[in-house]
């Protein structure tokens, strides 16, 4: 459908100012609110992977998340009920004890959440015991997202991690990133997933919990 | 045998250097110079600019503090009600040390190199956050021009007066423009925003005595080089293995040289050995080569994070400066 096509192109291109009057003239037109949802998701897909490749730089991709938000103002109300907001639970995010970077926490936030997921976001230098106080206090989590720039922070991210694993916390999936993670690193933690930028991080998110 | 200056120009005009430049010894850094000073390891300070920064004990840097307490733009489009450049004392106590250790230099062997850190594209993310920042340049762009042109003005003034104190003929400037593997804004938004910016204050310290603009960037910029020409850079120091520097210096000796290509990240880390910096190093000579490429841990000053690595990276450059030329 045309009006399906052109939220998307309006997402890509991070439209905020145009988003909202697309959306509503889909939901006029008689798309389903499903379908307008769909059409977000895809887009943001096709965003995150421009910038996993390069195409596209923070700006771009910010500009396409709130463009998401702004879209998902008009059709929340329509979803209430339906499956399809936060189907795949919730995802505490956060920036590892020791560590106050927060850019690209933020990215990856915003990429999961377009892709379907309840967003809690701790912040940065968040404790251990923290992580684990917000996976109890909060319902459906089933993704942990740690984030740390520093070499000097890996030990810090191990041990959240490791302990989170360790704990009786179960049906959940802890995915780790930043400048000097690796997936041979990741591994060595016990993390279940690893991914080197915000968009891909998205992919291996839904694929994680999917695999649940 | 050349001096430290002379083999600096015979590396990055094309020349015949006699050795490696080794990392930081062309340039003396007139650290004394005030600034706007950054807190000590484990503390937190107010900046003149009312930026508040962190270096959380056993971290190695300091942080901008953004949650609503300590941001100091709170809202772009109302810039000039937030954002207040300091005063630039000027006073003859105060720059005393500076001129003093610029005055002990020879210039004949080494560069007085006068230091910069955070330069415009920094200051605008300091004042309101990586976020925000990122979103104004589509969001308000006048306001964020008007911004960014109201912080170069501070940087030209500074630069003023740094010139008249202490005569530098280098300037080492720090501004920190991508991640590993990409610029943090397109080509077409740094082209924008940050080129008229930077042609203006490398203009300037080039039309006032400074011979050797040397810009920091520990990231991946290499879509951001033909604009580093363009302002007038002459070398740029922090070039990360993600550039392919090799690549670069084929595509762009003569016209910058590249100062780098050896991770901080890969070297210089709690566990570090000498086997992995002299890897490192060796590798980094022997690809890039002797021209348009000065060997150099990616850090931004003549220090590593971790005891011992820089030094161990200079002997290695030493060693290779005896095998290679």
């Amino acid at each position: 459908m045309a009006i399906l096509e052109e939220v998307k192109t309006m997402i890509e291109d991070g439209e905020t100012k145009l988003i909202t009057e697309v959306v509503q003239k889909a939901i006029d037109e008689g798309t389903t609110p499903e379908d307008i949802l769909q059409a977000m998701i895809d887009a943001m897909s096709v965003v995150g992977d421009r910038f996993s490749t390069g195409e596209i730089f923070i700006p771009e991709m910010l500009m396409a998340a709130k463009a998401m938000s702004e879209g998902m103002d008009i059709l929340k109300p329509l979803l209430v009920g339906s499956s399809s907001t936060n189907a795949l639970g919730t995802c505490i995010i956060g920036t590892v004890e020791g560590d106050l970077h927060d850019i690209g926490k933020n990215l990856v936030s915003v990429m999961i959440e377009s892709v379907g997921f309840h967003i809690i976001d701790l912040g940065v230098d968040v404790p251990t015991a923290r992580w684990i106080e917000a996976i109890k206090e909060n319902q459906n989590v089933t993704l942990v997202a740690c984030s740390g720039l520093l070499t000097t922070t890996m030990p810090a991210m191990k041990e959240t991690v490791q302990t989170i694993k360790a704990s009786d916390l179960n049906g959940l999936k802890v995915i780790v990133g930043g400048a000097p993670i690796t997936q041979e690193y990741a591994n060595v933690i016990g993390a279940d997933g690893y991914s080197a930028d915000a968009g891909s991080a998205a992919v291996k998110a839904v694929e994680l919990v999917k695999s649940m | 045998m050349l001096t430290r200056r002379q083999n600096l120009l015979e590396t990055i005009t094309g020349g015949k250097p006699d050795r490696f430049v080794n990392q930081y010894e062309f340039m003396e850094l007139i650290m004394e110079a005030p600034r706007d000073d950054r807190p000590k390891p484990g503390g937190t300070r107010k900046s003149k600019w009312g930026i508040t920064f962190v270096w959380p004990e056993g971290q190695l840097g300091v942080f901008p503090l953004h949650d609503a307490e300590h941001k100091v733009l709170k809202d772009i489009t109302k810039w000039r009600e937030y954002v207040h450049a300091p005063e630039i004392d000027t006073t003859e106590t105060v720059w005393a040390a500076a001129v003093a250790h610029a005055d002990r230099v020879d210039r004949k062997d080494q560069y007085v190199a006068g230091i910069y850190l955070s330069g415009v594209f920094e200051m605008t993310h300091h004042l309101m956050g990586m976020t925000e920042a990122m979103m104004a340049f589509y969001e308000e762009p006048e306001a964020m021009h008007e911004l960014i042109d109201y912080i170069t003005e501070y940087e030209l003034a500074y630069a003023k007066v740094l010139i008249e104190k202490i005569h530098p003929d280098c300037i080492f400037h720090h501004d920190d423009w991508g991640g590993q593997k990409n610029s943090f804004v397109s080509p077409s938004m740094f082209k924008e925003f940050f080129l008229p910016a930077y042609k203006k204050i490398y203009g300037f310290y080039k039309s006032n005595g400074v011979d050797l603009i040397v810009h920091h960037s520990d990231s991946y910029a290499a879509n951001l080089v033909p604009y580093m020409i363009e302002m007038g850079i002459d070398i740029w120091q922090g070039v990360m293995t993600t550039n392919n520097t090799p690549e670069l210096i084929k595509k762009y000796g003569g016209q910058i040289s590249f100062m780098g290509d050896i991770d901080s990240g890969v070297v210089d880390f709690p566990d570090w050995t000498p086997e992995i910096a002299a890897r490192e190093t060796e590798r980094a000579c022997r690809n890039c080569g002797k021209l348009y490429f000065i060997p150099n841990l990616t850090q931004g000053l003549n220090v590593s994070s971790f005891p011992g690595v820089y030094e161990e990276v200079s002997r290695s450059i030493d060693r290779l400066s005896r095998e290679m030329f």
